[in-house]
């Protein structure tokens, strides 16, 4: 099956006299019905992808393709059935949401555009601020009417950029859930960017990691958290919290010490005999918790590596 | 109160004078086409003795003047609403496309433009008794001359405004102002010296206004100067136009994000 979006070694370099390379030669596919997340630490060049796959950055070099067509020679055709949603975006706040919505409505030619956007309204919690100006809006308020703008015009790809940002975390997962009922029902393919990995892991059928602008993973985010070798272990040190320090300083494992407690990075097979170790020095523990290594960690390892 | 306080205040407003262009425009720019454009207004009544049908003069010179300044600012305003409501990204991704936002701009400021046009009229007429329409309908194609005038100094001033985003944005209100001097809208061209005179007839907007002096003293409509005006509209709107569309692929390669 042809993917719904392929990107070709997508080049984007900013300045003549001191050239700066944003995103570096990128390739990636987005498949019909599939989520995926880009994600990088700032300035890796996720936004500028982003902004590049919408037309309103123009880039270097390489090719995007949307559908089998060339974005660039049909850009306005395309974008019929891609729409955007992002926390760094607003609208005017002067209109009303309905105003702002109706102005949209007509650019993408539909034709019943209350029809539509009524029910999302609702289902977003904003029924009741649909002739409400936008200025009346909270953050998070505007933040679901962007996913209004991006959904109600029944795209097969959506972009979002950090979609969940500004919102409470009951209506962050109400968000993931909405994302993946729409792709269940009409199998649109969401291209989304965060910097909430959990629920990045949640979500997504895959990620590409982005560094520097160049992709430096791409795979399910279960197999990106398991190449991280090191789990967390947490102990509440009853008696010994010295000696549990000289060990793991002795063993050169990595820790973080917190009042009574101790947390250490190691390797899965290391912890039995870690907890030997600790038997044999009378070291006596009140709690333990082992943390297999999350996408976070991932991420997380991926920013602290040098360069 | 507390000196601190002022020199805090004092200073959080100096700053932003030192790095805008609106606020050096506030300190010269403005106070030079004032005095610009009525001391040689002044210096024509006086030198000339003008009393014939002076406030029509005047009145219809403004309301006219207004035409040509409320089309330069309809386009460039309305692309920097975009800016300051940050929705330019909004706009350019959807199918929207660049032609379609240029008529769709021109469509509403000629809307505007025919408000203007009737309530500056009425205006004129309910407090001054004067009927700028007093020779019947020969003012409409300078009308539609100016129009064009003002849009093509609108896509003058937004080309600007894409290409360096906020700190030009003062150039939407001041753009008009540059030509004022020059377009004889209040007085003849023969009032300026012979150097601004070479710049006058270069626009098409001094065409319109003598023309407009022509038929407020005589009733008769001049077709070279409507003809002249009208071809240097279409070449100075085509190339504004071009220039636009210029400056905003320029700044897509920059970024359009970058100016939100």
């Amino acid at each position: 099956m042809s993917p719904l979006v392929s990107v070709k070694n997508l080049k984007k370099v900013y300045g003549k006299k001191k050239p700066f390379v944003a995103v570096d030669g990128i390739s990636f596919d987005l498949q019909e019905g599939e989520i995926l997340g880009l994600l990088g630490p700032n300035g890796s060049g996720k936004t500028t992808t982003i902004q590049m796959l919408l037309g309103t950055l123009a880039f270097t070099s390489g090719q995007i393709l949307y559908f089998g067509k060339d974005f660039k020679c049909h850009r306005s055709e395309i974008l019929q059935k891609v729409s955007f949603a992002s926390t760094y975006t607003n609208l005017p706040y002067i209109l009303t949401v309905a105003e702002n919505l109706r102005c949209f409505g007509r650019f993408y030619g539909l034709a019943d555009c209350e029809a539509k956007i009524t029910p999302l309204l609702d289902y977003f919690g904003i029924l009741d601020k649909k002739d409400e100006p936008v200025s009346s809006l909270s953050a998070g308020q505007i933040t679901r009417l962007m996913l209004v703008k991006a959904f109600f015009t029944e795209p097969k790809v959506v972009l979002l950029d950090e979609p969940t940002a500004s919102l409470d975390p009951d209506v962050s997962r109400d968000v993931c859930n909405f994302l993946l009922e729409q792709r269940e029902k009409r199998g649109i393919s969401i291209l989304f960017t965060s910097h909430k990995m959990e629920e990045v892991a949640d979500l997504c059928d895959r990620a590409i990691f982005l560094k520097k602008g160049q992709i430096i993973a791409n795979d399910v985010p279960e197999n990106l958290a398991k190449s991280v070798s090191s789990h967390r272990l947490r102990l509440t040190i009853g008696d010994g919290m010295k000696r549990i320090v000289a060990l793991a300083e002795k063993k050169a494992f990595p820790y973080k010490c917190e009042h009574r407690s101790i947390e250490l990075s190691f390797e899965e097979k290391e912890i039995p005999l870690f907890l030997q170790e600790l038997a044999k020095e009378g070291i006596f523990y009140v709690s333990i918790q082992i943390q297999e290594p999350s996408l976070e960690d991932y991420f997380l390892q991926l920013t602290e590596k040098s360069p | 109160m507390s000196w601190q306080r002022i020199l805090g205040v004092f200073f959080r407003y100096f700053y932003v004078l030192k790095k805008g262009l609106h606020q050096l425009s506030d300190l010269f720019y403005w106070p030079f086409v004032d005095i610009l454009l009525w001391g040689l207004t002044s210096a024509w009544i006086q030198t000339y003795n003008v009393t014939d049908n002076l406030s029509l003069r005047l009145l219809t010179g403004l309301i006219f003047w207004q035409i040509v300044w409320r089309g330069s600012v309809d386009i460039s305003v309305s692309l920097l609403q975009e800016f300051w409501h940050r929705n330019l990204i909004n706009l350019f991704s959807t199918p929207l496309k660049l032609s379609e936002w240029i008529f769709g701009m021109l469509l509403l400021s000629s809307a505007k433009l025919v408000v203007t046009i009737s309530f500056g009229s009425l205006m004129v007429y309910l407090l001054y008794s004067l009927n700028i329409f007093i020779v019947g309908w020969a003012f409409l194609p300078f009308v539609f001359s100016l129009i064009l005038f003002g849009w093509a100094l609108s896509f003058l001033s937004s080309s600007a405004i894409i290409y360096w985003g906020h700190r030009v944005e003062m150039f939407a209100w001041m753009v008009a102002f540059l030509f004022a001097p020059f377009s004889a809208v209040f007085y003849p061209v023969s009032i300026l010296p012979e150097w601004a005179r070479a710049i006058s007839w270069c626009l098409p907007t001094t065409y319109v206004f003598e023309g407009m002096r022509i038929i407020l003293s005589s009733g008769s409509f001049s077709y070279f100067y409507f003809a002249v005006s009208m071809a240097l509209n279409v070449l100075y709107f085509t190339l504004c136009l071009l220039l636009f569309r210029y400056a905003f692929e320029k700044s897509r390669e920059k970024g359009l994000a970058r100016l939100e």
